[in-house]
């Protein structure tokens, strides 16, 4: 392992985070609140430390870095950077300990959007400009933007790309990384403008309606308001939001050949088309479900159940309903949309689609071979074979997914919290949701779940985030060794 | 730039290499997924999986807003199948291809001119039997390129034990030998490469390159204590097709040869082509058969079996016997820092060689010639100063370079001359400018700025 080169590099994302505060930074003094000070002391700090560190290990040896460098460097650095990003939090009274300034930001970061917060809308401007930023940097990723517009990451680019934005397909855009880092990047800002201008047009303020785009776009779901989009209570918002959580739902790569004339590309997508029937068949099943005991008019039933299965399952976790008091169906469909998460390739979490199919038809396939066990048969995505090696890593991810997600639920058991809180609260966090089910469900917040359980649901979000494995390896001794 | 490079086989993984290094958009094409894994984990480039003669596959690779298409695959119909598929997908497209068949040979020529228009075929065994010929009519040279038709070259030797230039400063050199002495462009010390300036001191066993006109060359190596040796027998082990190239070559040069050929059947047909030379049907490494023939008389042995291990052992145990030099095949480029270690300074690479002819094709504005210096540091190009480059019309000293940059000689209308501080470049001058490769992208700039792929 080469520590020097790794430290450099979480030196030059430390600094560049601590540059990315002056947005939050502007808009305190605009506001003129208490946000100012906060802010201006966390960026001093982060851009100091990201100096130093920078400095000290600036002749690092930039050769031949390999993937456990990468890995390295992504896992580590996502942890140091939701420490910096904890500061203005912390340093401001909104939260009253560190280890919750710590969740608020690392929720932020991986586009979790679980809470500590009760009351969102004391927090200054500034404060709130800040938790929105950072699920916008986190969406597409910090270090993906870094490539993108840094020139001094040098030769690395690829394997920290690849640590970040894992996919079980990965497509490259353009023959360079930084390229490609820069496409993805452009297309993310370009939708995220649209949707700030629709959001405008529609009544909101230019600061809400750049949070909310800050926060839809990622699938992250922070909102400024206390009630979340239930606030503005508008089928028009609903709509617009709607659309554009599915956007940030589908695989980027696709926006991007959309965007350059191939207008059928969402239908001739096969994980696209799965997705988005998927959502047609869950919104129906729910509002179905919610149709009579909850609401009155199948209007009212399609968009307020429309808008809670396209938040979960792009794993946004915005709220305009209670869920928590829906009848048992749509709550088992709001859970497993929690696990299924988006596409491969968008900003969303959980398992992902493309996985999904992979695994039905590595099963239909093991079947088949039982009735022909003479038949060659290939697993096909869009027509091409699926190399064994990629079925390996699917097969493994949900395998451990799942193994995740049971130890960590009895763990946070362990801690005292009851038995639907903690499947939902680890399902919240690992997906990247949000909103979990019991007492962490869409009215209520993650400040009861006790010290230990914080720990342990940052972890999950860390681990949905950079999707297991980047994270998972710094625990296998034999990363280590030299 | 886009670039396509067709097969992920050493040579186009090597090329893929240095040309993502020099930040371009590089599209690697193979039919094998783990030969494109290889690629695809360590570089930053993209991979298309297929057939490289596919027109669907050349299409998905993007050929047609491509610049270059290098089918380096290991065959040669693949290889002229994949340039006319390209060449009719994207007709303004250069094209180059490794053919190694000698039968092509004479129709390199037809093949840019008509049907699939190749604008440069690489031959590989041409270009290595003119290393090995060079390096064995270059007393004490391991490494030579040659610049503005061969009558400049550039060499790189070490530096004896018991050289009288061994722990002098450059600034005293002159006053040393007495006369003009040749120009020093760079010293590899410990696998470090540097451009020395007046105060560095030579050292025992530094590498130093040097540029000399061709007909001051015998003097130059003897200032390095470098001296003629008389050469008369030539022994080759290895009867494939480079060691046939190579034995037909010294026939014509009236040197005696013996060649050593496992393979009963090739030793045959070897002796049907080979009027003079000595075929013997046996193992390069049989120490009897080496003796029963005289390897002790050998002025150089020549290792050239497809197989580098073989090679490596042929050559020392010809050395032991008493071999006076050796020069010997590789492939593998892992090996080449062993060289030296082993007492082998004398290394020949096909690949190498075809490597630095595709990438010389490569390169953006006019350049003639290329080489690369021990372990890929540093570049050797020749090229014209076009009008529009900053280069022409100002003395030397009033330019600034790029660091790691030397001008290393200027001909002017046939006139070679090594430049000082003063010389001016005129356009449509040739240069040679020796750059360290952190510098390569840069000097390409300066040399390119009309923008003219040549």
């Amino acid at each position: 392992m080469r520590w020097r080169y790794v430290l450099r590099t979480v030196g030059i994302l430390v600094l560049f985070l601590g540059l990315t505060m002056l947005a939050p930074l502007l808009f305190g003094i605009y506001y003129w609140d208490q946000s100012v000070v906060p802010i201006s002391i966390s960026m001093g700090i982060a851009v100091v430390a990201g100096f130093l560190l920078f400095g000290i290990f600036r002749g690092a040896k930039v050769e031949a870095i390999g993937q456990r460098e990468g890995m390295a460097i992504v896992a580590i650095g996502w942890t140091v950077i939701g420490l910096f990003g904890a500061l203005p939090f912390y340093l401001d009274n909104s939260f009253p300990t560190f280890i919750d300034a710590f969740f608020e930001s690392v929720s932020g970061f991986t586009t979790t959007g679980s809470s500590v917060l009760s009351e969102i809308e004391a927090v200054p401007q500034g404060l709130l400009f800040w938790r929105s930023l950072i699920q916008w940097l986190g969406g597409m990723g910090i270090i993906v933007l870094s490539i993108a517009i840094l020139p001094f990451l040098g030769v690395g680019g690829m394997q920290l790309f690849n640590a970040e934005v894992p996919s079980p397909v990965p497509d490259k855009l353009k023959p360079r990384i930084k390229d490609t880092a820069i496409i993805l990047w452009k297309v993310y800002a370009l939708i995220t403008l649209l949707q700030t201008v629709l959001l405008i047009i529609g009544g909101m303020g230019l600061y809400d309606a750049l949070c909310h785009a800050f926060t839809t776009m990622p699938t992250g779901g922070f909102s400024t308001k206390n009630t979340s989009i239930a606030h503005y209570d508008s089928a028009y918002f609903d709509i617009v939001i709607i659309i554009f959580m599915l956007l940030a739902g589908i695989n980027f790569s696709l926006h991007y050949q959309l965007l350059r004339g191939k207008t059928l590309i969402f239908w001739r997508d096969s994980e696209c088309r799965v997705f988005l029937g998927a959502v047609v068949v869950l919104i129906i099943v729910v509002s179905l479900n919610i149709y009579g005991p909850v609401y009155e008019t199948i209007g009212e039933s399609l968009r307020f159940g429309a808008f809670q299965v396209v938040s979960i399952i792009t794993t946004t976790g915005y709220v305009t309903a209670d869920y928590g008091t829906w009848p048992a169906l749509s709550q088992i469909v709001l859970l497993l949309c929690m696990f299924l998460g988006a596409s491969a390739g968008s900003t969303g979490g959980g398992i992902k689609w493309l996985r999904i199919m992979l695994c039905f038809k590595f099963c239909y396939r093991e079947l088949f071979s039982i009735v022909h066990p003479r038949a060659i048969k290939n697993v096909k995505i869009s027509g091409k074979p699926v190399p064994t090696a990629v079925m390996k890593n699917v097969v493994g991810f949900v395998l451990l997914y799942m193994g995740l997600f049971a130890v960590s639920t009895v763990l946070l058991a362990c801690t005292g919290v009851d038995l639907v809180t903690s499947v939902g609260a680890v399902a919240a966090t690992l997906g990247n949701i949000g909103p979990g089910l019991g007492l962490v469900g869409p009215v209520n917040n993650f400040a009861e779940i006790p010290y230990l359980g914080k720990w342990l649901l940052i972890w999950c979000m860390l681990l949905g985030r950079l999707e297991i494995y980047t994270v998972i390896i710094l625990l296998v001794p034999e990363f280590w060794r030299k | 730039m886009r670039i396509v490079i067709v097969g992920a086989g050493e040579v186009g993984f090597h090329i893929a290499r240095r040309l993502a290094l020099e930040s371009k958009d590089v599209v690697v094409i193979d039919r094998d997924p783990e030969a494109l894994s290889r690629v695809s984990e360590s570089l930053d480039v993209q991979v298309v999986n297929g057939s490289g003669c596919s027109p669907l596959v050349l299409a998905e690779a993007g050929v047609e807003g491509a610049e270059i298409l290098l089918a380096v695959m290991n065959n040669d119909e693949s290889n002229l199948v994949s340039c006319l598929v390209a060449d009719s997908l994207s007709p303004s497209m250069k094209k180059l291809a490794r053919i190694r068949d000698a039968d092509y040979d004479t129709y390199h020529g037809v093949f840019r001119d008509r049907a699939p228009h190749i604008d440069t075929i690489v031959n590989p065994e041409i270009e290595v039997v003119k290393t090995i010929v060079r390096l064995m009519t270059m007393p004490g040279a391991v490494d030579v390129g040659e610049f503005a038709d061969g009558r400049v070259k550039f060499v790189g030797v070490y530096l004896d034990e018991s050289s009288r230039l061994a722990g002098l400063r450059l600034s005293e050199l002159s006053a040393k030998i007495g006369k003009q002495c040749p120009l020093i462009a760079a010293v590899v010390r410990d696998e470090e490469l540097t451009i020395p300036r007046g105060q560095d001191k030579l050292m025992p066993n530094d590498l130093v390159y040097f540029i000399s006109e061709e007909s001051n060359l015998h003097d130059a190596l003897a200032v390095f204590g470098k001296h003629p040796e008389p050469l008369h027998r030539v022994l080759i082990v290895g009867g494939g097709r480079i060691g046939l190239r190579l034995a037909l070559h010294l026939e014509k040069m009236s040197i005696q040869v013996k060649i050593i050929e496992k393979d009963h059947d090739r030793c045959v047909e070897l002796a049907e082509r080979l009027n003079k030379a000595l075929v013997l049907d046996g193992d390069g490494s049989d120490q009897g058969l080496l003796n029963e023939e005289n390897i002790r008389d050998m002025d150089i042995v020549v290792t050239l079996t497809g197989d580098e291990e073989t090679n490596i052992l042929a050559s020392l145990l010809a050395k032991r016997i008493g071999a006076r030099r050796t020069i010997t095949r590789m492939n593998k480029f892992s090996y080449f820092p062993l060289m030296t270690m082993i007492g082998l300074e004398l290394a020949v690479s096909p690949r190498l060689s075809v490597i630095n002819s595709i990438l010389q094709h490569t390169r953006r504005g006019k350049v003639l010639s290329m080489m690369s210096i021990k372990g890929e540091q540093a570049e050797v190009m020749e090229a014209v100063a076009l009008k529009s480059s900053s280069l022409v019309n100002k003395p030397l000293k009033d330019i600034s370079f790029p660091q790691g940059v030397l001008i290393t000689g200027i001909i002017h209308e046939g006139e070679v001359t090594i430049p000082s501080g003063n010389s001016i470049i005129r356009p449509d001058d040739r240069i040679i400018v020796f750059a360290r490769r952190q510098a390569v992208a840069k000097i390409e700039k300066i040399l390119a700025v009309e923008l003219k792929y040549f």
